[in-house]
């Protein structure tokens, strides 16, 4: 039995139901036919990006493309954070999705190694990618990336005009920047930044940043967790006395904030710092474009000035092994030639751009935010090429992509970490191994 | 009763205005938050609502397709209000009226599908939605909210019946009536105020349901409000003024209805609680 | 009996569909329990009662088990003394009375997320009501994030805001049926409110007492969303009971059997309690 049999094999017709259910695995290459049949006509795609712009840039496309090709494209869309789950229950019902939205390069490894996934080499190969961005798995592409998601410090940047401030390159710079603009004088805010440090997706996305700058990797190339060696727990340590230094700019608890204080604090002059990504630039701008001309960004600067960072977000695609695949590949393929671009530009600093060649595409250039926020795009490329600049993320960490960096994100070690540091006052070396213990039986199982 | 005297009168009045507070507060305060504006919200507190804006509610509703969603929700919600209805009723009736050894077993089993995650029990109802070439359709959904409310409706319904005199049902045969014709006049309008009871709790669970509607359904124009609106909780540029006018959205249906229905609920709930 | 036939045949349809819809999954969800697998969608594999043993060993199982049950009981007896106490008041002489116990009844409807996000933003330490009311107190905020301790107490709390109205709603149809001619009896013997309450309301409860606290257990200890949407278990695990933990090891950990096999341990302990409840408290001495 091949794969896509098997996968076709628990989804027979209705009539296999009446005969009972135990009949059906043996019965079901038999009645198979009709139920491939009935699936040719339509390429049934995940979308994960629900946000209505861009749910209208995908419905367009698959407009589009039944138009021109005669295929319907089926877009569904769903929160990212479900979109795993509803993949999940795609297969194991057996109807898949013939293309689907992923956020974990774990996920994407975890379904390639069931052979759920058709490679997309071809696709892949013809562009030129920024790095950091495709995940192999033993040399083939699973995964289309459509989006850096890069996490950086946004700031306001009329404020820092206003004192004469210029963008932090350490983390002394960092608080004294903060230092400056906290207070209830003019130009200043009654905070600074806010950090969650919560066991949630926030933290793991927002938090690490500096401590990704400051040279810090959870592994060696065997995959042993090196968070408390020798060479690492120093840099750690420096990374947590620096976050407990960064509390005193930080409203109240920050173990109790999430998005919504990053966001709404930052847009109603609470803080004046805030990490986050494109979106928050996106938004402002379409509710409030005045104040959206003041955000500048950095990126998350080391204790030593020597390095700098952003955490790495990316999504992608992937295709599956279904009696569609063919179909969902020239989609994919048409897709990205003709209609990517308008999807990035549902939200244009939001969605940097994977693809080397889109930052010299006059379609991409031609959107006007592209050039409103020319010093935000400008600073997105340079990551991609900076050797000072490292693109890092929890998930995304070890020699090379595993489900292990995913299960020590699920696990919340780090933010714990931070948690103890913060909340109950442990010493460094206290905080780092009951971390890194964490990590290791998570990826023991 | 008695007549109070003054002072019980006065304790009472302080206790019955604490309870309302205690009980309304959170509902009210979620309602005046979503219609502040930004400053408002994330200034100087006032107890007193306003100023009033309906900026959350534009953005909100400029990214979504409520009306859609909310017929959705209230065809779902409806069509797992009669399946469960009709289901228990039958389930409930026959076997307090049968007489067979491991009656309360059937009664007890079904009670086990609430101790796994929902997720856990989604997945595997979702293939046999596909089997029988129902998923993606609300009718689908409908049965999986089903599973969730049956149990409890059979419990339920099981007490009111249980307390019905089975010679009232004989008395109606013997003059000519059919089983099913004194079932339906006799024996039902007694349980009345059992099935309004179930009806509601029904309702409510499917109204806000979220994980079964992720896995049941795809398509965009099929999505009940929960679903619908969690793509928006989802995103995270939402800040508390649009959170609160979500959650307003999505409460505010239950509340109209609460407010004609109250007084079934509560005879209803507590008739059933007791008997059951 | 007549019409018995029509009875079994509408049973056994309605029985059967039932099981095929509830058991079939819950069935699925055990048998996952003695396997391994990384996702719903890996090929299997059998490990028998593997997946037990590596759970009943763990730490973080214990101490899960432990706050669960600190929390089923707190909730249940707080949602029970909280209950008769509004039962009491609603069935007393208040003025607008059917608008206070609608009122008073509101929580129960609200969607789980709707008051965890209400309580979240209340709760806000920058700008939520609850900051500036603990502000008279001398407290910048309630550190809910922050305190173990705190935190439980918040999800208990909340578990009480919600669900007491149930409790209250059926103690208050059990008060209702209390005859007044008892009380008056009492009264004449110049017996005193709190022995009124001990002598006569409690005993007259009993048989609703029973029932309510059985169904109150089973959905406390099983109850999920209010503490995943508030605090998602934390902070540091401090309200991580087993429901979360089999939540975490599903659907964050990758780790389906061991999931699979929490839910089924804490199954088996709710079944036993459920067993050892009806042999004290039978419910059928009142029953049909």
């Amino acid at each position: 039995m091949t794969k896509t049999n098997y996968i076709a094999g628990s989804g027979p017709s209705r009539r296999t139901v009446l005969k009972g259910v135990g009949a059906a695995a043996g019965a079901a290459t038999g009645l198979y036919a009709p139920f491939v049949h009935a699936q040719t006509k339509t390429i049934r795609f995940l979308n994960g990006e629900p946000s209505r712009e861009s749910v209208r840039a995908m419905q367009f496309a698959a407009a589009q493309y039944e138009k021109e090709k005669g295929i319907t494209v089926q877009m569904d869309s769903v929160p990212a954070g479900g979109a795993f789950d509803k993949v999940q229950a795609s297969i194991k019902g057996g109807r898949p999705y013939d293309i689907a939205t992923l956020i974990f390069v774990g996920d994407v490894l975890l379904l390639a190694e069931e052979g759920k996934l058709a490679p997309i080499n071809d696709i892949v190969n013809k562009y030129d990618w920024g790095p950091k961005i495709l995940f192999p798995v033993d040399g083939d592409n699973y995964w289309y990336p459509y989006d850096y998601n890069l996490c950086w410090i946004n700031y306001r940047k009329d404020l820092y005009d206003a004192q004469g401030l210029s963008e932090p390159t350490n983390w002394d710079g960092l608080l004294s920047n903060l230092g400056a603009l906290k207070g209830d004088g003019a130009n200043q805010l009654p905070h600074g930044i806010v950090h969650p440090i919560g066991s949630n997706g926030a933290t793991n996305y927002t938090a690490f940043g500096y401590m990704w700058a400051n040279g810090v990797q959870l592994f060696d190339d065997e995959w042993n967790i090196i968070l408390d060696s020798p060479e690492m727990a120093p840099l750690v340590g420096e990374y947590l006395d620096f976050m407990a230094s960064l509390s005193q700019y930080m409203p109240p608890a920050p173990a109790q904030a999430g998005w919504p204080n990053l966001v709404g604090d930052f847009q109603t002059d609470k803080i004046s710092h805030t990490p986050g990504t494109g979106r928050l630039i996106d938004t402002m701008n379409v509710r409030m474009p005045e104040r959206a001309s003041n955000v500048s960004s950095f990126l998350y600067p080391s204790m030593r000035g020597d390095m700098f960072a952003v955490n790495h977000g990316y999504d992608g695609w992937v295709v599956l092994d279904t009696a569609m695949t063919d179909e969902a590949m020239k989609f994919l393929e048409w897709f990205s030639d003709e209609h990517l671009i308008n999807f990035l530009h549902t939200s244009p600093v939001h969605y940097q751009p994977t693809r080397l060649d889109i930052y010299e595409d006059a379609r991409w250039l031609a959107h006007p935010d592209i050039d409103t926020f020319k010093h935000i795009i400008d600073m997105q490329e340079r990551v991609l090429s900076d050797e000072n600049v490292v693109i890092r993320s929890i998930d995304t960490e070890g020699p090379y992509a595993d489900a292990r960096a995913g299960k020590v994100f699920r696990s919340y070690a780090l933010p714990e970490m931070l948690q103890n540091k913060m909340l109950k006052n442990l010493s460094n070396e206290e905080c780092i191994k009951a971390a890194a213990e964490k990590m290791r039986s998570a990826i023991a199982g | 009763m008695n007549q109070l005297s003054t002072g019980s009168r006065i304790a009472l009045n302080v206790l019955a205005l604490l309870a309302v507070a205690y009980s309304f507060f959170p509902v009210y305060w979620m309602i005046i938050s979503s219609f502040r504006d930004d400053a408002s919200l994330y200034g100087n507190t006032s107890l007193v609502p306003g100023p009033f804006s309906l900026d959350n509610y534009e953005i909100l509703l400029g990214l979504t397709d409520y009306p859609t969603w909310f017929m959705n929700s209230l065809l779902v919600a409806g069509g797992t209000v009669a399946i469960t209805l009709v289901v228990s009723v039958l389930i409930s009736y026959s076997v307090t009226r049968l007489k067979f050894r491991g009656k309360s077993l059937i009664i007890g089993t079904m009670l086990y599908a609430y101790m796994f995650p929902p997720m856990m029990l989604a997945i595997p109802l979702y293939s046999l939605f596909v089997r029988a070439g129902i998923d993606d359709t609300r009718l689908s959904l409908m049965i999986s909210h089903c599973t969730l409310t049956l149990p409890l409706g059979v419990w339920l319904l099981w007490g009111f019946f249980k307390q019905i005199p089975e010679d009232i049902e004989e008395a109606a045969m013997v003059d000519g009536c059919s089983r099913i014709k004194a079932f339906v006049l006799v024996v039902l309008p007694l349980a009345l105020p059992g099935l309004t009871t179930v009806a509601i709790f029904s309702f409510l669970l499917s109204w806000t349901d979220y994980t079964f509607a992720l896995v049941m359904i795809g398509s965009d124009y099929l999505k009940t409000l929960p679903a619908g609106l969690s793509t928006m909780i989802g995103l995270y540029e939402l800040r508390w003024g649009e959170l609160m006018a979500g959650s307003t959205l999505i409460a505010l249906p239950l509340l109209i209805m609460f407010m004609f229905l109250s007084r079934y609920f509560i005879s209803g709930l507590a008739a059933g609680a007791v008997k059951g | 009996m007549r019409g018995e036939r029509t009875l079994y045949s509408i049973l056994g349809v309605a029985v059967l569909l039932t099981g095929l819809l509830i058991l079939y999954p819950a069935y699925h969800a055990l048998e996952l329990s003695f396997q391994k697998l990384d996702s719903f969608v890996s090929e299997p594999e059998w490990v028998g009662f593997a997946n037990y043993g590596t759970v009943l060993r763990l730490p973080e199982f214990w101490a899960a088990f432990g706050r669960g049950i600190v929390f089923a009981l707190s909730t249940i007896t707080l949602q029970v003394v909280f209950g008769i106490a509004f039962a009491m008041l609603l069935n007393a002489q208040i003025p607008l009375k059917p608008l206070v116990r609608g009122i008073t009844v509101l929580p129960y409807l609200l969607p789980t997320i709707i008051v965890a996000l209400t309580f979240q933003w209340m709760l806000d330490p920058t700008n939520g009501v609850m900051s500036d009311a603990v502000g008279l107190f001398g407290m910048d905020y309630i550190p809910w994030g922050e305190n173990g301790a705190v935190a439980m107490s918040l999800v208990i709390f909340l578990s009480v805001w919600i669900w007491t109205p149930f409790v209250t709603l059926a103690f208050l149809a059990g008060l209702q049926s209390v005859p007044d001619e008892l009380y008056e009896a009492a009264r004449v013997d110049g017996a005193t409110a709190w022995q009124r309450f001990w002598h006569i309301t409690l005993p007259q409860l009993r048989p609703v007492l029973t029932v309510v606290v059985l169904l109150r257990a089973i959905w406390m200890f099983n109850k999920f969303d209010i503490i995943w949407l508030t605090t998602r278990g934390g902070p540091l695990e401090a309200t991580e009971h087993l429901p979360v933990l089999a939540y975490r090891k599903t659907f964050e950990m990758y780790q389906l059997g061991e999931g699979a096999a929490v839910s089924a341990i804490s199954f088996l302990i709710l079944s036993v309690f459920i067993f050892v409840y009806f042999y004290f408290f039978p419910l059928d001495e009142k029953g049909s």
